[in-house]
């Protein structure tokens, strides 16, 4: 064994099943799906999206912090109150605290308006807050200003894996002993009009009319995905710590592997030489081989060609046939939030032995050998990978072993 | 009761001008309205430089008064920053 071995001790969720990690949990093991139109796409080629619902930023942060923030933002502070409830903040070595969250754009609602103010108004009218708000490295920055975490601060994009990057980056930071603790998630809050219009050009999204079976990963009949937003924040010490200070461990990272295709700028390499690599990296770390894994929260978009990519390097790694879901199904894609979400996910599938439904799976597509859970399943896992990839061909799989 | 009426409320220093800040200063700043007095600083009410170029801006655009950001920046207090406000638009009439 390589010896990473990171305690997950806090989970905070804000997903288009709800704010909180009880909500979100509930919606993806329910399995149905949260899309649904959405009024500010209206006009646009493609109208449905995975918003998050009942969001009061006022109500849940305070109108005068609320007012500086952008959604993004918001969303990752309010994952990262629920992440730190039941910690003694207090009685830790602030300096030794690190924060690092994966985002794919930042604060791009906030650009987006202000772009709209320059054309009405001119360069005067143009918020003096506008960079404050979009700037992606803001997110970490505004979470240290809340809790007064002063050791490494930093923001990590690698589009649709940005999430998952961060976590692995946090363990690595950790395993180095540059920190003591790290908050690591992901966010994204991309439900805007020019990020729509592109994903919708790109040909990436469902366009489906019914919003409720429109992201459907794995099935047959999938033609793309169904955009979502949301943040995941993990509270991550050394495993030996945590058992040393006595404290409560969901789960453990036990292995990360980071690969690049080096293919395409969106496709997937049709080999997935870079998945396989991760996973491979993953596993290596985790000082495990492939009949170990007795799940996966697939990446499982619900587009084509990811999930042929992957569901084929899975069947071929993992002939064993660990049980694998996409809860993408459930919350659509929360493109930077996605791979924190799921890893999320993850660990509460490991902590409750309990692997989530694939929403929508019909018919699995034939072309994958693939054992694809459809309904809520009582399983024992021991070991887990959570899989996310990203635009541009990055690559990220975590480990999440049992505590 | 309205607070730009009475020799009471006027001899506290809240005038009409005084109400028109504190509403900006409650709808676009979000700052609390009970924090809001006309001895209270910038610092009791946490204003920084970004507040002043945003309380510039809406002074400009919504109310026709052109104040730079630094000059309300300059000001230490709510009262201070009434007077400044009276005086520029005594100047424009």
């Amino acid at each position: 064994m390589t010896g990473l071995d990171i305690a997950v001790t806090g989970l905070g969720l804000v997903t288009p099943g709800g704010v909180g990690v009880e909500a979100g949990w509930a919606a993806v093991r329910a399995g149905r799906s949260t899309a649904a139109h959405d009024p500010v796409l209206a006009g646009h080629e493609v109208t449905i999206s995975c918003r998050v619902p009942d969001f009061d930023a006022d109500a849940l942060l305070g109108a005068r912090r609320a007012v500086r923030l952008d959604r993004f933002t918001r969303l990752a502070l309010v994952a990262a109150r629920e992440a730190v409830a039941g910690e003694d903040l207090a009685g830790w070595d602030a300096a030794r605290v690190g924060v690092v969250i994966g985002t794919s754009a930042g604060g791009v609602e906030t650009f987006e308006r202000q772009h709209g103010v320059l054309l009405a108004d001119g360069p005067t009218g143009v918020s003096p807050l506008v960079l404050p708000m979009h700037l992606p490295n803001m997110v970490a920055g505004q979470l240290a200003i809340e809790f007064g975490f002063r050791g490494p601060n930093l923001v990590v994009s690698t589009a649709c894996a940005s999430g998952a990057t961060a976590i692995g980056v946090a363990c690595d930071l950790l395993a180095a002993r540059r920190c003591d603790v790290v908050l690591a998630g992901g966010v994204d809050a991309l439900l805007t009009p020019v990020t729509m219009a592109g994903f919708a050009r790109m040909g990436a999204l469902s366009r489906r009319d019914d919003p409720a079976t429109a992201s459907r990963p794995f099935d047959v009949d999938r033609d793309g995905f169904v955009a979502g937003e949301g943040a995941a924040v993990l509270v991550l010490r050394r495993a030996e710590d945590a058992r040393a200070d006595r404290r409560r461990v969901r789960a453990r990272v036990v292995g990360y592997g980071a690969t690049a295709d080096a293919h395409h700028i969106t496709n997937p390499d049709p080999e997935g030489r870079g998945v396989i690599a991760a996973t491979k990296a993953a596993l290596a770390d985790a000082g495990a081989s492939a009949p170990d894994v007795d799940h996966v929260n697939a990446h499982g978009t619900s587009t084509q060609l990811n999930d042929l990519v992957e569901g084929r390097v899975l069947a071929e790694l993992l002939p064993s046939g660990p049980l694998v879901t996409s809860t993408k199904g459930v919350t659509g894609h929360m493109l930077g939030a996605a791979g924190a979400a799921e890893a999320v996910f993850t660990v509460l599938a490991v902590e409750q032995g309990l692997v989530p439904p694939t929403a929508n799976l019909a018919t699995l597509d034939p072309r994958l050998d693939l054992d694809v859970a459809t309904s809520a399943v009582p399983r024992e896992i021991d070991l887990a990978l959570s899989n996310s990839f990203g635009f541009g061909g990055q690559n990220a799989v975590l480990a999440i072993a049992k505590a | 009761m309205r607070f730009d009426g009475g020799e009471e409320s006027r001899e506290r220093g809240e005038t009409a001008v005084y109400e028109t800040l504190k509403k900006i200063l409650v709808d676009t700043l979000k700052v609390e309205p009970e924090q809001i007095t006309p001895e209270a600083t910038k610092d009791d009410l946490d204003l920084d430089s970004l507040a002043f170029v945003e309380l510039s801006m809406v002074l400009g655009k919504e109310h026709g008064l052109h104040i730079s950001d630094d000059e309300l920046f300059d000001m230490e207090t709510v009262g201070d920053i009434v007077a400044l406000m009276e005086e520029r638009a005594g100047d424009r009439s």
